[in-house]
């Protein structure tokens, strides 16, 4: 395996690397202004140099060979990676171009910059079926990100929020990486390929299911599973919006299927079995459990949420443990109803992220009364936000619907006399508790008058500097979670293919 | 003649020291130092399992001191990203104590 | 050509919030009165199979998870087809005047209309819960934006209370797809699910369908909601989405788990018997013209469930036949409330029987005289035929049922007289009608006057000559694998 090899099947992180440089480089060139906001111009140039290095990394993905496996897997290219880093690219893509409105931040280069380099360790993540560089990737991932959050220098909030991500990540890190030494230790590899006959061939040592156990506490806080979905709130509230939006939609996607191959591929052996009657030991229980504590959990907090962006943050606790249930089916069917599920979600999220961005420069603020009156000032982000909303809500004919059906059916079918039906009847319930706290959302966008009137200064802005670019982005985004209502089976029959 | 269980004994209560540091400690530096503690502690373990680890030839299984490099070279970015958030905190608050700072909450 | 109703009224939808608001409400008036021109050359147009579910429509749509869009039609869904049409055509009629954003409005309703001829229509359960999971949220903004008294409540207890009907729903379907492996309605109505299966799946199912028919204790949604929607809004619940419920408990639950049916058949006459006699003495008691039907709506919709329950093509055919009369009479009293509220702004039994409205408003009084007589259940109206059709497919079966039935039937004979005495002919004697509660522009419009003529003209049309449907809706019932023979 010659190094030309390599750089030919690691050219589109290259290509993101390279990209991340050239940001900050325009960054640094163009300088800081005494004012603290960067020259609109010189930002415009950042974000579609960041943009374009995107676009093109995602056009070399495509025209990566099918299958590849560099070092033992520390690279791997198959059409499941390559899937799922082009929908990585794509949703780091619309988080830089809504990140353009994203005035508050002095350093434009510099964020921009780190969200590429985030977006690189998402790559890795998704590229790798090796402890040790998923290792990497998670912390290229969760360091890129504590920045992000704490980037608004402006704010108070926002280095609290990255305090307390960083110190919950760091903690979540170390666990896993513990985990990490004992699973290596006693499997004597770090493959995942060759992780999953070690542990078939011997009875489970009590200290390696420690080892498992404590790996998956650091994806699970990835995914904000309860109980360690503790950061997500504050995160979600205290970051910049764009961060919000791409720690909740990016981050998600890739941590899911790093979860799902590591337990399917590397911990499939061990899985035990969730059935009401069926109990057996092993990870699938436990996740059961958590998945269920995460419905009830991020459901019934989120009743009581006065501010959107936390409540949006419970609700993804809430679909965190929706997601869990394809890995609890298992197998390949299980698998991709939580990809499809996860992507569909990650699509909605960096929408609605984008709305609540929108109403954040208007009025200030992303509590509930400032989203009142939203359909009189502007019908299309109204609009958008309905689309989102009701898609997480998961009614048709929006993407959130097929999704949760195709979930609920694979667990369904998964267990022995519809063993999970416990769990789907749970998350069918807490979908019920969630359309309440969507439909108050709406309610206030669509009914409430706005009380306070707007300052005339932020209303010109909105009115007038209104980029026209995120809101299309925005618009794209609605109808795309339409579409996949609609017209769910290219996606779904993509991942399916892509599993070979 | 110590034994691989001996290492993973002091590993893991390297382990439990720095969790228990986390949890109890107030200050964020120390809590930031234990953190240290805990990634150390997987350090230690993965180290002793290289060296007894040893394959037909009775050579250690290299992988796993490999990867305490990596993690060495991690911890180091970790400790510059929670330094500089530290700081961006300590110039808005004033305070290094966890209990000061509590304006997101619920 | 009858799938054409549902491209027609979503097309309308999309056309009625995009183009002008003067626009909105004609966009509605075409596109629900060819709704109803279709269902209405398909009901009675020549050799059509009306026995079986025939298949109109079926392209593949997911095809790794085994869903088609797959239409199909009988007697039964052509039958509900065309009340669909008629209460939607009423319902734009009534609600010509709709001046605060109209184009919202006109869209939400025609999503409405569309979901509910999907439902009528679906012959893939996927598909079919699609469209009637589609229904609810439109409910929502009608009710919490264009309601009174109350509005948002009632609109947010009515979509939780579908919610919760629809997860039940929607667990028994995942639990028929994932056991037969398809989700082919055709094939489904087939397939044999092992007896303990059904005997937990069907109530689950059947609760979930029964929520939205208003089954008592489930029904508490009804009244609320009903008060608290707009004019359309009412219209469309009492007239078709109360309606979904009842079918797709006719058409999903019964005829897949038929065993299932046979072993709670008895249970649901009970819930079924117990909500027509409380809800008609609820209504008894009422000082709300609107809650006065609504619990009105609760009590005919028990007649349906009856006769669901009987498992007899009589009474079978006679709670299709119900479900199309209570869908224009309902329609009809709800509307003509609305005309009355628009006009004196209460609908108070008290307030409205000091002002006279008899001479006020003749032909609202009218039109309210005739749709009370439906109602009771008078001869020569539809909810005559539906109801006796009803008894005497009970009587073979459930005799103590019709017992008790009768009592509820005087008793909305009495609630009906008593509204109707109080709203329109109230103590007049001795200038007690003063001279500012009198109304001004009592005369109805003539959209008004279009809408209820159409309403009572169907209501006419069927008592007189109930054939006119029998003939097609009991062919239909008559293959239905869950009937005693």
């Amino acid at each position: 395996m010659s190094y030309l090899e390599l750089l030919r099947l690691a050219a589109p992180e290259a290509i993101v690397v390279l990209t991340a440089f050239v940001v900050l480089t325009i960054g640094l060139v163009t300088g800081r202004r005494e004012a603290g906001d960067t020259p609109a111009a010189t930002a415009g140039l950042g974000a579609l140099v960041a943009a374009l290095g995107l676009a093109i990394a995602a056009a070399t993905i495509v025209r990566l060979p099918g299958h590849a496996t560099l070092f033992h897997g520390m690279l791997v290219v198959s059409p499941l990676n390559s899937l799922f880093q082009v929908i990585v690219l794509v949703l780091a893509f619309f988080t830089v171009i809504l990140a353009r409105g994203e005035r508050l931040l002095p350093n434009k280069g510099e964020y921009l910059a780190m969200i590429l380099l985030a977006t690189v360790g998402l790559m890795l993540l998704i590229g790798s079926e090796e402890l040790l560089m998923i290792f990497i990737g998670l912390e290229l991932t969760g360091l890129s990100l504590y920045v992000m959050t704490a980037f608004d220098k402006a704010s108070q909030t926002s280095a609290e929020a990255g305090l307390k991500y960083f110190l919950f990540g760091s903690m979540a890190s170390a666990f896993t990486l513990f985990g990490l030494s004992l699973i290596y230790g006693f499997t004597g590899t770090t493959s995942l390929a060759a992780i999953g006959p070690r542990l078939a061939e011997q009875a489970l040592p009590p200290l390696l299911f420690v080892g498992i156990v404590m790996t998956l506490i650091g994806f699970l806080f990835k995914i904000a599973a309860a109980p360690f979905h503790l950061w997500a709130p504050d995160a979600y509230q205290g970051a910049p919006v764009s961060t919000a939006g791409f720690i909740a939609s990016g981050s998600k996607v890739a941590s899911f299927i790093v979860l799902g191959k590591i337990l399917l591929i590397g911990f499939g052996p061990v899985s035990g079995s969730a059935d009401w009657h069926g109990l057996i030991a092993g990870w699938t229980p436990i996740l059961a459990v958590l998945s269920a504590l995460s419905i009830l959990i991020g459901n019934l907090v989120a009743l009581v949420q006065k501010n959107v962006r936390r409540l949006l943050a419970y609700s993804a606790v809430a679909h965190g443990g929706y997601t869990l249930l394809g890995l609890i089916a298992g197998g390949r069917a299980g698998f991709s109803a939580t990809l499809f599920y996860t992507t569909i979600y990650a699509v909605t999220l960096v929408g609605a992220f984008g709305v609540v961005g929108f109403v954040r420069r208007e009025n200030g603020g992303d509590d509930l009364a400032d989203f009142a009156g939203l359909r009189a000032r502007s019908p299309l982000l109204a609009g958008c936000m309905a689309i989102f909303l009701l898609s997480l809500a998961g009614l048709p004919p929006l993407a959130g619907f097929f999704g949760k059906f195709y979930l609920f059916s694979t667990a369904l079918r998964a267990g022995a006399n519809h063993g999970l039906l416990w769990l789907v009847a749970l998350a069918l319930f807490g979908s019920l508790i969630s359309l309440y706290y969507y439909l108050i959302v709406l309610k206030v966008i669509f009914l409430d008058e706005n009380a306070q009137a707007t300052p005339a200064v932020a209303r010109y802005d909105f009115e007038m500097r209104a980029d026209y670019l995120p809101k299309m982005t925005l618009l794209v985004l609605a109808g795309a979670v339409l579409l996949l209502g609609i017209i769910p089976g290219t996606l779904v029959a993509r991942i399916l293919a892509s599993f070979g | 003649m110590v034994t691989l269980g001996d290492y993973l004994f002091v590993s893991g209560l390297l382990f439990t020291l720095g969790f228990a540091g986390v949890l109890l400690r107030r200050n964020l530096i120390i809590i930031f130092m234990s953190l240290e503690l805990m990634l150390n502690a997987a350090n230690l373990s993965l180290v002793a399992f290289s060296r007894f680890r040893t394959n037909s030839l009775g050579q250690p299984n290299y992988d796993g001191q490999v990867f305490v490099f990596f993690i060495i070279t991690v911890a180091a970015a970790e400790v510059a990203v929670g330094l500089a958030i530290i700081v961006a905190l300590y110039r808005a608050r004033r305070t290094t104590h966890v209990e000061d700072i509590n304006s997101l909450k619920f | 050509m009858i799938a054409w109703t549902i491209y027609l009224t979503l097309a309308g939808a999309l056309l009625a919030l995009l183009l002008p608001r003067i626009l909105a409400r004609w966009v509605a008036l075409v596109a629900t009165a060819g709704g109803f021109g279709l269902g209405l050359a398909a009901l009675f147009a020549q050799h059509t199979d009306f026995a079986h579910f025939t298949t109109i429509v079926r392209v593949p749509w997911v095809p790794a998870l085994g869903m088609n869009y797959h239409l199909a039609a009988d007697g039964i869904s052509l039958t509900m087809t065309l009340v669909t049409g008629l209460t939607a055509l009423a319902a734009v009629l009534f609600s010509w005047k709709v001046e605060n954003r109209p184009n919202e409005f006109f869209f939400w309703l025609l999503l409405v209309v569309a979901g509910s001829y999907g439902v009528f229509l679906s012959a893939d359960l996927f598909l079919f819960f699609v469209f009637y999971e589609l229904v609810i949220v439109p409910k929502y903004f009608l009710i919490a934006i264009w309601g009174s008294t109350n509005k948002e409540y009632g609109a947010m207890k009515l979509t939780l209370y579908s919610f919760l009907g629809g997860a039940l729903v929607f667990i028994g379907i995942l639990v028929a797809y994932v056991t037969a492996g398809t989700l082919d309605l055709l094939q489904l109505t087939q397939f044999q699910f092992a007896p303990q299966l059904q005997a937990w799946a069907f109530p689950v199912l059947f609760l979930g369908f029964a929520v939205l028919g208003g089954i008592w204790p489930f029904h508490t949604w009804a009244p609320t909601g009903h008060v608290a929607a707009p004019t359309a809004g009412s219209m469309l619940l009492a007239g078709i989405v109360m309606k979904l419920g009842a079918y797709g408990a006719l058409r999903v639950a019964l005829n897949l788990f038929p065993l299932g049916f046979q072993m709670w058949s008895k249970w649901i006459a009970v819930l079924a018997v117990i909500g027509i006699v409380y809800a008609a003495a609820v209504a008894l008691r009422q000082n709300d013209l609107k809650f006065v039907i609504g619990y009105s709506s609760v009590s005919h919709m028990g007649f349906v469930l009856l006769g669901l329950a009987t498992a007899n093509v009589l009474g079978v055919s006679g709670a299709v036949l119900q479900m199309f009369s209570h869908g224009v009479i309902g329609a009809l009293l709800f509307a003509l409330a609305g005309a009355v509220y628009y006009r004196t702004h209460t609908r108070n039994l008290n307030d409205l029987s000091l002002m006279g409205l008899s001479r006020t408003m003749p032909f609202i009084t009218f039109a309210f005289v005739v749709a009370s007589a439906a109602s009771m259940g008078i001869p020569g109206f539809s909810g005559f035929a539906a109801e006796i059709t009803i008894l005497i497919g009970a009587w073979k079966t459930f005799p103590l049922a019709v017992g008790i039935t009768g009592l509820g039937m005087v008793l909305v004979a009495a609630f009906t007289l008593r509204a109707l005495k109080k709203s329109f002919f109230g103590d007049q004697t001795g200038g007690r009608v003063r001279q500012e509660t009198r109304v001004p522009n009592g005369a109805a419009t003539l959209a008004e006057k279009l809408g209820a003529s159409l309403l009572i003209c169907a209501t006419l049309a069927v008592g007189l000559y109930p054939k006119l449907l029998l003939d097609r809706i009991m062919p239909a019932v008559e293959t239905m694998r869950f009937l005693h023979r």
